[in-house]
């Protein structure tokens, strides 16, 4: 009779915990290739298809998921949307520019990145990433890029070369403009430029402003790239100041001219990338920056740009030859770059948005 | 009220203060908090000025605006909507009232994204139909233009619903009294005068005054047939809360309308009442 007995226990037990721990141990690599999930905040339009793209190649080498969350509106927005739930947030990586990524190492809700950890990175240079107090690099910089005047030459008769052009009749409810608040302000920083004024002296850019408005120049104003890419395709608009990525998009299609040389006025220049967003899960951290390293690699990061129309960050990536004449050579940077005070804009766009609510969209209203 | 009423009463009145009245309580406090600018939410301590710069005539002109864009909207969704309603609670052809139905119902269910930019794609500047800017006078490119797209979008967004809940209106009016009418010779225009719209009075105020809620709380509409230069209250909410983060004085420009929303709902709630006790 085969009885329980204490041996027969005790070996069948040891016979089982030896089965489950090499069948574990047989598991245990198959489950650390499955992956980390991401969750990844992005832009839409031409940014989300190349990142999907590039996504594509990435998780099917690495194991990683990847989920995609769109910006709604400016970059910005995400940093409200994440204020009032902050810790409890689930994104690991966020796409934003300087005034976002300064706006969140403000609320310390990104992690530093280094060297050692991010290879790509050494190829970057220095001047491109936000720090914070203590010198530690804080963003994966990936697009320099600027905000420029430009219009489609197929609907303005005569070229501009000047902003002050824009006041002409031929531009009644031709132009159209970012919401105040859309690249931190920048659209009043060009106009103040135009009148001798800066970010501190923002004052003749609201004149103008004011001049543009009660004539009927301004047609739409719009909130995003999409709607840009819309107004400005559909030849609702002819004639606008936005970022390059944009412009790219209707220059696919149109012909437009890029006002980034003009002898009055100056072309914006900011960076774009990701922020490593702090996570408790270091394996999720450490997946996030593999991501972001992955797109700051020579190949990747000129796969990214490429369609964007923007340059990239990294020297060994070569930018797209559509758009070389929308980038400046080393030495053109003094004559015609300009790079805002974007801490200081952040602090003001507050008040710059009611302003416009104020004094600039009545006379739009009444135009 | 028994004790069973009371129980049967607690759940709905936990949702109701948990999931309602506890977040407007709590924006109604964050609207009396200040706002730092660059900072994200608000700071310390308490201000009166979320309000105070709120005094400024040009946001009058954005409340206005608003409540104006709204309430001719919401009296032609209801005028349009009647003789719909009327016909599908009237006709004895069983192929009419499934077809009303069925159109007021697909239109509900079709996303308002779609519609509003299959409107924008239709009557906008660049559209086959901007031609009707031409036709009503109206410089296709301009701001007057752009409230007229708002006005068509919003329509298109409450008449389906304002359709639906007139047919139960006119459903419960005795068609035998309409009859009635008919056969001492009233002419037909004079039975819907006099007969018809009178008893569909409380009806018709309760629909308008569900349709305006519907269109003066609207952001979508304006934000984008509005070409950013047809703003509601609403909009600049979002700007606040969403682009600059401006949580507190988002939460008072909230508080107002609500307010003012509530203060009209009363009045149209209250003419309604008196129509019906004068009639009955």
């Amino acid at each position: 009779m085969t009885g329980l007995s204490r041996r027969n226990l005790l070996r069948h037990s040891t016979a089982a915990g030896l089965t489950t721990t090499m069948s574990l141990q047989g598991l245990a690599p198959a489950l650390s290739q499955q992956g980390e999930q991401l969750l990844v905040v992005m832009w839409g339009a031409a940014w989300i298809e190349v990142c999907r793209r590039i996504a594509e190649a990435y998780v099917a080498k690495t194991g990683d998921k990847i989920a995609w969350e769109l910006h709604a509106g400016g970059a910005m927005a995400i940093v409200a949307k994440i204020k009032p739930v902050w810790p409890r947030v689930n994104y690991n990586l966020i796409s934003g520019w300087d005034p976002v990524f300064r706006a969140m190492i403000k609320e310390d809700w990104v992690l530093p990145v280094s060297l050692d950890e991010m290879p790509a990175l050494k190829d970057i240079p220095p001047i491109f990433f936000q720090k914070n107090a203590n010198g530690e690099l804080m963003s994966v910089p990936l697009s320099t890029s600027g905000a420029f005047w430009g219009y489609r030459t197929d609907l303005v008769d005569k070229p501009i070369e000047s902003v002050e052009q824009l006041l002409e009749p031929q531009f009644k409810g031709k132009i159209c403009v970012p919401f105040p608040v859309n690249l931190t302000g920048l659209l009043m920083l060009t106009l103040a430029v135009q009148r001798g004024g800066n970010e501190r002296n923002i004052d003749p850019g609201w004149q103008f402003l004011k001049e543009l408005a009660s004539r009927g120049q301004i047609g739409r104003v719009f909130n995003n790239n999409s709607e840009f890419i819309d107004t400005m395709s559909s030849g609702e608009t002819s004639v606008s100041f936005f970022n390059l990525g944009a412009w790219t998009q209707v220059r696919k299609r149109f012909p437009v001219k890029l006002l980034n040389r003009l002898k009055d006025n100056k072309g914006f220049l900011f960076n774009e990338g990701f922020a490593v967003i702090k996570n408790d899960d270091p394996k999720k951290v450490a997946a996030a920056k593999r991501f972001a390293n992955h797109f700051a690699t020579p190949e990747i990061c000129e796969q990214y740009n490429w369609p964007l129309g923007e340059g990239p960050t990294n020297p060994k990536s070569k930018p797209n030859p559509e758009v070389a004449d929308a980038l400046y050579q080393p030495d053109e940077l003094a004559q015609y770059a300009y790079i805002a005070d974007f801490e200081y804009m952040s602090s003001q766009v507050d008040a710059w948005a009611k302003r416009w609510e104020q004094e600039i969209a009545p006379l739009i209203r009444r135009a | 009220m028994s004790a069973l009423q009371r129980a049967l009463l607690a759940p709905g009145l936990l949702i109701l203060v948990g999931l309602v009245i506890a977040p407007i309580a709590l924006m109604a406090v964050e609207s009396f908090r200040p706002f730092v600018g660059g900072r994200v939410g608000a700071a310390g301590g308490w201000t009166f000025e979320n309000y105070t710069e709120l005094i400024a005539p040009a946001y009058a002109f954005y409340f206005w605006d608003t409540f104006r864009i709204g309430f001719i909207v919401s009296a032609a969704a209801v005028g349009l909507s009647t003789p719909l309603a009327w016909q599908a609670a009237r006709t004895r052809l069983r192929i009419v009232r499934v077809s009303i139905f069925g159109l007021l119902i697909s239109l509900l269910f079709l996303s308002l994204i779609a519609k509003l930019y299959a409107i924008q794609m239709t009557w906008g500047p660049s559209g086959p139909l901007a031609f009707f800017g031409a036709l009503i006078g109206v410089p296709v490119r301009s701001p007057g233009y752009a409230e007229v797209l708002v006005f068509i979008g919003l329509l298109h967004f409450v008449l389906p619903l304002a359709a639906l809940m007139l047919i139960g209106t006119f459903q419960n009016i005795n068609p035998r009294l309409e009859e009635a009418a008919s056969s001492l010779g009233a002419p037909r225009w004079r039975v819907a005068m006099s007969v018809t719209l009178p008893l569909a009075l409380p009806g018709l105020l309760s629909t308008f005054m569900i349709v305006f809620a519907m269109c003066i709380s609207n952001f979508v509409v304006p934000l984008i047939l509005g070409r950013g230069v047809i703003l509601f209250t609403t909009n600049l909410m979002y700007t606040r809360f969403s682009d600059v983060a401006n949580y507190p004085s988002g939460a008072a420009i909230g508080v107002i309308m609500l307010v003012l929303s509530c203060s009209m709902v009363y009045a149209i709630a209250g003419m309604a009442r008196r129509v019906a006790q004068g009639r009955g």
